[in-house]
């Protein structure tokens, strides 16, 4: 009797034991397959392998952003890849050695008379001068796919990119060109030659608007600051050149144009003078050939009436009663002079 | 007890998850697998999906990454073929197409695979570079750049032997960077001044002499002007002197009075202003202050 309560009991016990662990093990089969849901982002895809293969063809194989669910590793496994912002990578070879202090400060290093393999960084120019460039190169991802499973180190990869492009750039210019006077068109093939490298690799990526800086070296920029202030004052000399001949040109027309209006009014002044004195002579004439000796007291005497009012001093000098010759002394001039009229400006 | 149906699931269950731990493999995506028996090979699977093996000891799964890989060489100087020194690096992207032969050779170990593929690369940039001159890298005539082109001879150069050796595909190769010896640089300073100081004397005598030029121009134009003005009011003024020639004929009808008019008219002007006369008992009229009288028969 008693090993008859004795194994009821240890059955009993057994029983609740294996139904608590069958509902154990429910809830672990049920957490198992709740533990494969999932979320994509805004700004992402994912990639569903299972058993390491990706799931669906083509666009099916991109997950889209929202809810997802997948059988719990191993038998799915999610690759997620960021896709829509932007990425960027700078160049690594171009530019001069700076600290990360000075960078942020926006501050340059001391200028160094030559450049250190290793340390420092530049480009040679078709015309084998050196110059440095820096490019911050700004992509997004189009085909995640690509991008995620075909390459290792993607981001080194790029960076080895645009150190070639830059390269490539530099050896196709001479250096003030890069540096000043086509500093698009450098730009342009820097870019032109990623794009070249994305494209023929396939690396599943396109650019964005980039940024290419180019600069003198730091030792020699004064001198190529001088090349500029040069230029700028040649400009400046020919500038005022025109300015003057301008100016000057302007001048001698008008001035022209005023010799040939009083060339004008004297030749108006010849005409006209001697067309009134001919006609004052025609109307002389009659009284003239009446009595011509009367006719020329008269007029005498009337010439003399003006001349002698307009005259400034008159001195009327008697003989001297011996009959001999009387010593005068003048003071001629003795007013102030007569100003004269200020003459016309000529160049 | 009677059999539990779930309990025979739950262990029919575990039973498959554990045979297939024992008895299968996944290739991912990203991966090339080889499987060994008894440490010797027996198939490479470049294809994702799941695969079936035996378990260990028996068989035995290397897993190798089949993307593109890269790294890149030492920053190091060389020689062109003229002679002239440059320090030049290079990248590589390169990835596992025989993976039994990459087994063989490194065990798998990726590290161990550039290590033995640096010195490919280098003899391959010492080689190419050696054979040309340093224009067709740098060069003032684009045309002679081969930049491209000795990449691409250093790709062919370097793909056989990684391939028959070492069972990688070497897919992309390119000129990382490209500098001078620090010496040289210091020169290269030195020739950029003095190409800029010379830049600088000619575009200061380049402005002088187009200012002098413009400056020159304009007093020429202005001489050319001012002298053709002077000319034409000259011409102006003899065609008026012409014209007024025909007002004169009337003179001619009594040339003695015209020119005593003439004389009276100059009298008359030249005394307009400012003159001193000096005058005695014979200037007539002051003659009659010594009681003289002039009739017609003393007139002159």
């Amino acid at each position: 009797m008693m090993e008859d309560a004795g194994t009821q009991a240890l059955s009993d016990a057994l029983s609740s034991s294996f139904r608590i662990v069958k509902a154990l093990m429910a809830l672990l089969v049920v957490i198992f397959l709740a533990s494969g849901m999932f979320t994509v982002e805004n700004n992402q895809i994912a990639v569903k392998l299972r058993f390491g293969r990706p799931v669906g063809v083509g666009e099916e194989q991109r997950l889209k952003p929202g809810w997802h669910w997948a059988f719990p590793y191993p038998i799915d496994e999610v690759v997620k890849i960021p896709v829509g912002q932007s990425h960027t990578i700078t160049s690594t070879v171009g530019w001069y050695a700076i600290s990360p202090e000075e960078e942020a400060a926006n501050v340059e290093p001391q200028p160094r008379v030559s450049m250190t393999p290793g340390v420092d960084g530049y480009a040679l120019t078709a015309d084998g001068n050196i110059i440095h460039v820096r490019v911050n190169l700004k992509y997004r991802i189009t085909d995640p796919v690509r991008y995620a499973f075909h390459f290792a180190s993607i981001t080194n990869l790029l960076q080895h990119v645009v150190d070639n492009a830059l390269l490539y750039a530099a050896s196709h210019y001479h250096a003030d060109v890069a540096l000043y006077k086509d500093t698009i068109g450098f730009s342009e093939m820097v870019l032109g030659r990623v794009t070249q490298i994305i494209d023929d690799q396939k690396l599943g990526i396109t650019l964005d608007p980039s940024e290419v800086r180019t600069t003198a070296p730091l030792d020699v920029r004064p001198a190529f600051d001088a090349v500029l202030t040069a230029q700028q004052q040649g400009r400046t000399r020919v500038s005022d050149a025109q300015a003057y001949a301008t100016s000057l040109t302007n001048t001698a027309v008008a001035f022209a144009r005023v010799i040939s209006n009083d060339g004008v009014t004297a030749s108006n002044q010849i005409v006209q003078n001697v067309a009134a004195e001919a006609k004052s002579f025609a109307d002389q004439l009659p009284s003239y050939r009446t009595d011509p000796a009367l006719f020329k007291k008269r007029r005498l005497a009337e010439t003399l009436e003006k001349v002698f009012s307009n005259a400034e001093e008159k001195f009327f000098i008697p003989a001297r009663l011996d009959g001999q010759p009387r010593e005068l002394r003048l003071q001629l001039n003795s007013g102030p002079p007569k100003p004269k009229p200020e003459p016309t400006a000529k160049p | 007890m009677k059999p539990n149906s779930i309990t025979l699931i739950t262990g029919l269950l575990l039973v498959v998850i554990f045979g297939a731990m024992l008895f299968t493999f996944q290739v991912r995506q990203t991966e090339i697998d080889v499987v060994t028996t008894f440490g010797k090979y027996s198939r490479s699977i470049d294809q994702p999906g799941l695969q079936f093996r035996a378990p260990w000891p028996i068989q035995r799964v290397y897993e190798f990454d089949n993307r593109i890989q890269n790294f890149e060489r030492k920053y190091e100087q060389t020689t062109t073929r003229d002679a002239l020194n440059v320090i030049i690096s290079v990248y590589v992207g390169w990835r596992i197409v025989d993976p039994r032969l990459f087994l063989e050779r490194f065990n798998g170990d990726i590290a161990n695979a550039e290590l033995t593929l640096e010195p490919l690369v280098r003899n391959a940039k010492t080689g190419v570079i050696g054979k040309h001159p340093f224009s067709d890298l740098i060069s003032t005539n684009l045309a002679d750049i081969k930049f491209d082109q000795i990449e691409k001879e250093m790709l062919a150069a370097i793909q056989p032997p990684a391939r028959t050796n070492y069972g990688v595909e070497v897919e992309l190769l390119g000129i990382k960077q490209i500098g001078l010896p620090e010496s040289i640089t210091a020169k290269v300073f030195e020739r950029m001044r003095a190409e800029r100081m010379r830049l600088v004397k000619k575009y200061q005598s380049d402005g002088e002499k187009e200012a002098a030029i413009i400056r020159a121009n304009a007093n020429s134009e202005t001489n050319r002007v001012l002298t053709f003005a002077a000319a034409e009011a000259t011409k102006i003024r003899g065609e008026a002197e012409k014209e007024a020639a025909r007002s004169y004929d009337i003179f001619a009808q009594s040339p003695d009075l015209a020119i005593f008019l003439f004389q009276l008219k100059t009298l008359e002007q030249s005394l307009k202003e400012r003159a001193t006369l000096l005058l005695d008992e014979r200037t007539p009229p002051f003659n009659m202050l010594n009681g003289q009288v002039v009739g017609p028969s003393t007139s002159k």
